[in-house]
């Protein structure tokens, strides 16, 4: 078995480590040990997403995901689920863009369970798939996009900004739950060919986090993945680069039954793993992230004119990440008012960058989602896999903090002024079709997935 | 390529579990300040981001007549200025640590939960002793504050799960019941609420004397009394006792009530019913039972109406607390929910009746039973891995008025119930003549197929 390098631990990681192996058959292991709790976390990402989905087939990489729960040579139908709820686990995997990814979280005592589990369905999975699961999960992910996406107000405004902001034909213009007319189209053959080409242990990456033995774990490791053969069938995706400027404003506006007016934008950023990401990071959460922010501060407290206003960064690394701001508007305020009062904002910041309180509170409240990703092993073990999988180093995982406390003003400034700009911008106006009814308030909350990000069933397995 | 990949590799029996490392619910040390304020501690090592959660014993019950919502905008305008920040400075300064500040209104009370890097605790928790000890209510912030929630409700009511949420408590409390009523007030209600309406309903419900601080996270090297004696320890109050509530109570006469959305491609199903609440001794064996008819993808629900008929992305059942009360008086919601394509709708329903009448006839297996206790037992240490997690579960106790060891007692408990014993749970839970189903969903192509199943009588409502 190849060894791995030992990682000591590097200022900014809380004392983490990870270490690093590669089976023969390319499967790529990183461990992080840490007992404080008895709990371990099994993170498993393929290279693959939305993004290497073909035309006429969108939807496939998550429907596929699906499949993934429906059994494999030595585990029969719902096993996968069973065994790990009954082990005292929770999993689940989801589907994004750039790739899909599947977790267990154990008792430490389970772990061998999950990694059992896993390479089974790496290995054998197509010995089980038959048309009833296909058919069955067909049904079930179009159930899911009605509930997630068409039967909620504003629902496909993140599938339409997205189709605007990359263009037709670029593998970032649809999103991972696909179109109804796809998932109808998916065939079992078409899942088929899906494993065969993607489903490998040279395009994959398992990371194991917790309170572990890391040799015993590598062994296991070995014992259950190591005799999975390799493949190299996989196309690399269609490239995603585009010009760093969109060069105009897109938009498009929508006549809806939805119950206030909105302003939704998305605006082309830098790829994810630039320090330039970082910068524009930290940009959109002076502007639009918490309630210090210099858009809720003018359109919530001081214009009135919004119920709620901020911005959010999906990073990407294989295309233009996106900058997405949502505004609701207040009962009354038209859309034009609310984008003149944006522009403002967005110019002056350009003008006259952040201030050095502001970027105190900016670093501070990044630094705290960090601590908060990292504090989890679930959390830890899907970071370790990201920064393995998409730029080729986990360690990356545990310096990450300490590259955004490392970017400066100027840089934020610059970030700011090169892409927060009208003309690099798709902009989605959402026009009520009728006044809202006169009706008093609901409770009750539902939990929902990262934008962007299809589940195997929803939320959290608690 | 072929399928060789799926015949070579080496297949291996399935792995047998180590040995279990022993997991206890963390135990908190209980003590109180000078003020009256009851303080809970947790030290748990590792967790460098501490939560805080502050249960207030202002429960809606309190709230005046005609101004529903008045807890939820008070809750609220902690964080909009105190006797030193005004409203934009004190976000600016909670968000310098690193912390966020969240609070709302619910039937026991208010509850204020702060999280922050253990770094910055001492300034943070400053932060959020002002905020209870001398909150601004300035005039305009509540008006803002006030306007702010009234544009919310047009955007809760056109959300499927929330609109049935609101009619289901319509339905089952009496019309007398604060519970029937929007937690966070209705149109009409919330426009009545100024800032001296906020302020008599803090001055009336809030002092450290019914207050509780529930401190979980990395704490040592921190000296928590010291900073607790800067902090919330100059919070002042009078000794005034915490009002006593009314029982709970509730209509589940058997009927179905639809919420017409025309044209809406789902059907969002909630059916529910009142029933005990963790003071009672069913509730270990009703957690156990609930789970097995509808806790996961694996439970009956879902295995006949996701993985068998793919009606829907996932159905469950749960039991959540309303209100408690000392003497046991109080009650949980117990409830199905989940959304089904619109032209399932009836098929969805007729199989869930289905599944509840197969339940009550032939029972739990032990099989389901075992594997229940074993997950919900097992989760626990991944469950409480969080601070955040920890302190929410300790402050739900205090709300709930149940002892500090509740929940670490509840695992013994669980793995103590039978199977027998979870099935009586969970069929008197769901009796299938008692529930109240709520559709929201297209009348129009409902309705008919509804009516045709025979589970209660049928109205439709507008959307």
């Amino acid at each position: 078995m190849p060894m791995g390098h030992t990682a000591t631990a590097q200022a900014g990681s809380g004392g983490l480590t990870a270490t690093e192996h590669r089976l023969a058959n390319g499967l790529r292991v990183v461990l992080s040990e840490d007992h404080l709790t008895p709990v371990a976390a099994v993170c498993l990402w393929y290279d693959v997403g939305s993004r290497h989905e073909v035309k006429g087939r969108t939807g496939l990489a998550h429907l596929f995901e699906h499949l993934m729960f429906q059994g494999s040579a030595q585990v029969k139908g719902n096993g996968h689920f069973e065994l790990v709820q009954g082990a005292g686990g929770s999993l689940n995997g989801t589907t994004s863009f750039e790739r899909t990814n599947y977790f267990e979280t154990m008792p430490a005592h389970q772990v061998e369970l999950a990694l059992w589990l896993e390479a089974d369905r790496m290995g054998s999975l197509l010995s089980a798939l038959d048309e009833e699961s296909m058919e069955n999960q067909r049904d079930v992910v179009k159930n899911e996009r009605r509930q997630r996406y068409d039967n909620v107000p504003y629902g496909t405004a993140f599938e339409k900004l997205t189709a605007l902001a990359y263009p037709e034909g670029h593998p970032y213009h649809h999103t991972p739950i696909g179109s109804m007319a796809d998932l109808d189209a998916a065939t079992l053959e078409d899942a088929r060919a899906f494993f065969r080409t993607y489903y490998a242990p040279n395009n994959a990456v398992i990371s194991v986090v917790g309170d572990i033995d890391p040799e015993q774990t590598l062994a296991w490791i070995e014992k259950y993945f190591g005799s999975i053969p390799s493949h190299d069938g996989k196309q690399p995706p269609r490239d995603g680069t585009l010009p760093d400027i969109i060069g105009q404003e897109l938009r498009e506006e929508i006549r809806e039954e939805v119950p206030a007016r909105a302003l939704m934008a998305a605006y082309r950023l830098p790829h994810d793993g630039t320090r330039e990401a970082d910068a524009a990071d930290l940009a959109l959460t002076v502007l639009g992230g918490g309630e210090s922010s210099r858009l809720h501060n003018r359109l919530v407290r001081r214009d009135r004119t919004a119920v709620a206003a901020g911005f959010g960064l999906l990073r990407l690394s294989g295309a233009p990440s996106l900058g997405w701001l949502d505004v609701k508007t207040s009962a009354g305020v038209e859309v034009p008012d609310i984008e003149r009062a944006v522009d403002e904002e967005l110019a002056r910041f350009a003008a006259e960058g952040p201030t050095p309180e502001e970027m105190e509170r900016a670093q501070a409240q990044l630094e705290r989602e960090w601590l908060d990703r990292l504090g989890t092993v679930a959390g830890r073990a899907d970071e370790l896999c990201r920064y393995a999988v998409l730029f080729g180093d986990p360690q990356l995982a545990l310096t990450a903090v300490q590259r955004v406390l490392d970017i400066t003003a100027q840089e934020v400034q610059a970030a700011a002024k090169a892409r927060l700009r009208p003309d690099n911008r798709a902009v989605l106006v959402y026009e009520p079709t009728h006044a809202a009814d006169e009706a008093g308030a609901a409770d009750d909350t539902t939990t929902t997935t990262a934008a962007g990000e299809t589940a195997a069933q929803e939320g959290a397995d608690k | 390529m072929t399928d060789t990949a799926a015949v070579s590799m080496k297949f291996h029996p399935q792995p047998q579990a180590g040995t279990p490392t022993p997991w206890a619910f963390p135990a908190p040390e209980r003590g109180s300040l000078p003020n009256g304020l009851t303080v809970l501690r947790c030290h748990r090592p590792g967790q460098q981001v501490v939560a805080v959660e502050v249960f207030l014993a202002a429960p809606l019950e309190a709230e005046p007549e005609g101004l529903d919502g008045v807890a939820t905008i008070m809750a609220r305008a902690f964080s909009e200025g105190t006797d030193k920040h005004s409203a934009e400075e004190f976000a600016a300064e909670l968000e310098r640590c690193g912390a966020t500040l969240d609070a709302y209104a619910d039937h026991p009370g208010v509850r204020v939960s702060l999280e922050v890097p253990v770094s910055r605790l001492p300034k943070a928790l400053g932060l959020l002793a002002d905020a209870l000890r001398a909150p601004a209510f300035s005039e305009s912030e509540i008006e803002r504050l006030v306007a702010n929630r009234l544009d919310e409700i047009p955007h809760e009511t056109a959300n499927p799960s929330r609109r049935a949420a609101k009619q289901l408590s319509k339905e089952l409390f009496p019309a007398t019941s604060r519970m029937s009523r929007p937690r966070q007030g209705t149109e009409e209600t919330v426009a009545q609420i100024d800032s001296a309406a906020v302020r008599a309903f803090y001055v009336a419900h809030v002092r450290p004397a019914t207050a509780t601080a529930v401190i979980v996270g990395d704490l040592e090297g921190t000296d928590l009394d010291a900073i607790l004696a800067d902090t919330l320890g100059a919070w002042k109050g009078d000794t005034a006792e915490a009002r006593p509530v009314p029982p709970v109570t509730a209509d589940d006469t058997g009927r179905v009530v639809i919420v017409d959305r025309p044209g809406a491609v789902q059907t969002q199903l909630l059916i529910g019913r009142i029933g005990p609440d963790r003071h009672d001794s069913v509730w270990p064996a009703q957690v156990l039972g609930t789970y097995c008819l509808g806790g996961t993808l694996t439970s009956r629900l879902d295995r006949v109406l996701r993985e068998e008929k793919g009606y829907t992305y996932g159905v469950r059942a749960f039991g959540q607390v309303l209100r408690s009360a000392p003497d046991g008086s109080g009650a949980s919601m117990l409830a199905i929910s989940g959304s089904v394509d619109t032209e399932s709708t009836g098929p969805a329903l007729e199989d869930l009746w289905k599944v509840l009448r197969t339940l009550a006839a032939e029972g739990l297996t032990d099989a389901e039973r075992d594997v229940a206790v074993q997950n919900l037992v097992g989760v626990a240490p991944l469950k409480y891995e969080t601070a955040a997690a920890v302190a929410g579960t300790l402050a739900d106790q205090v709300e709930q008025h149940l002892p500090d060891d509740f929940q670490a007692q509840m695992y013994a408990r669980l793995a103590e119930t039978g199977t027998v014993e979870a099935t009586a749970a969970v069929v008197s839970a769901f009796p299938e003549d008692h529930l109240v189903t709520v559709l929201v969903g297209d009348a129009s192509q409902i309705e008919e197929p509804v009516r045709a199943l025979g589970i209660g009588d049928v109205t439709v409502v507008s959307g």
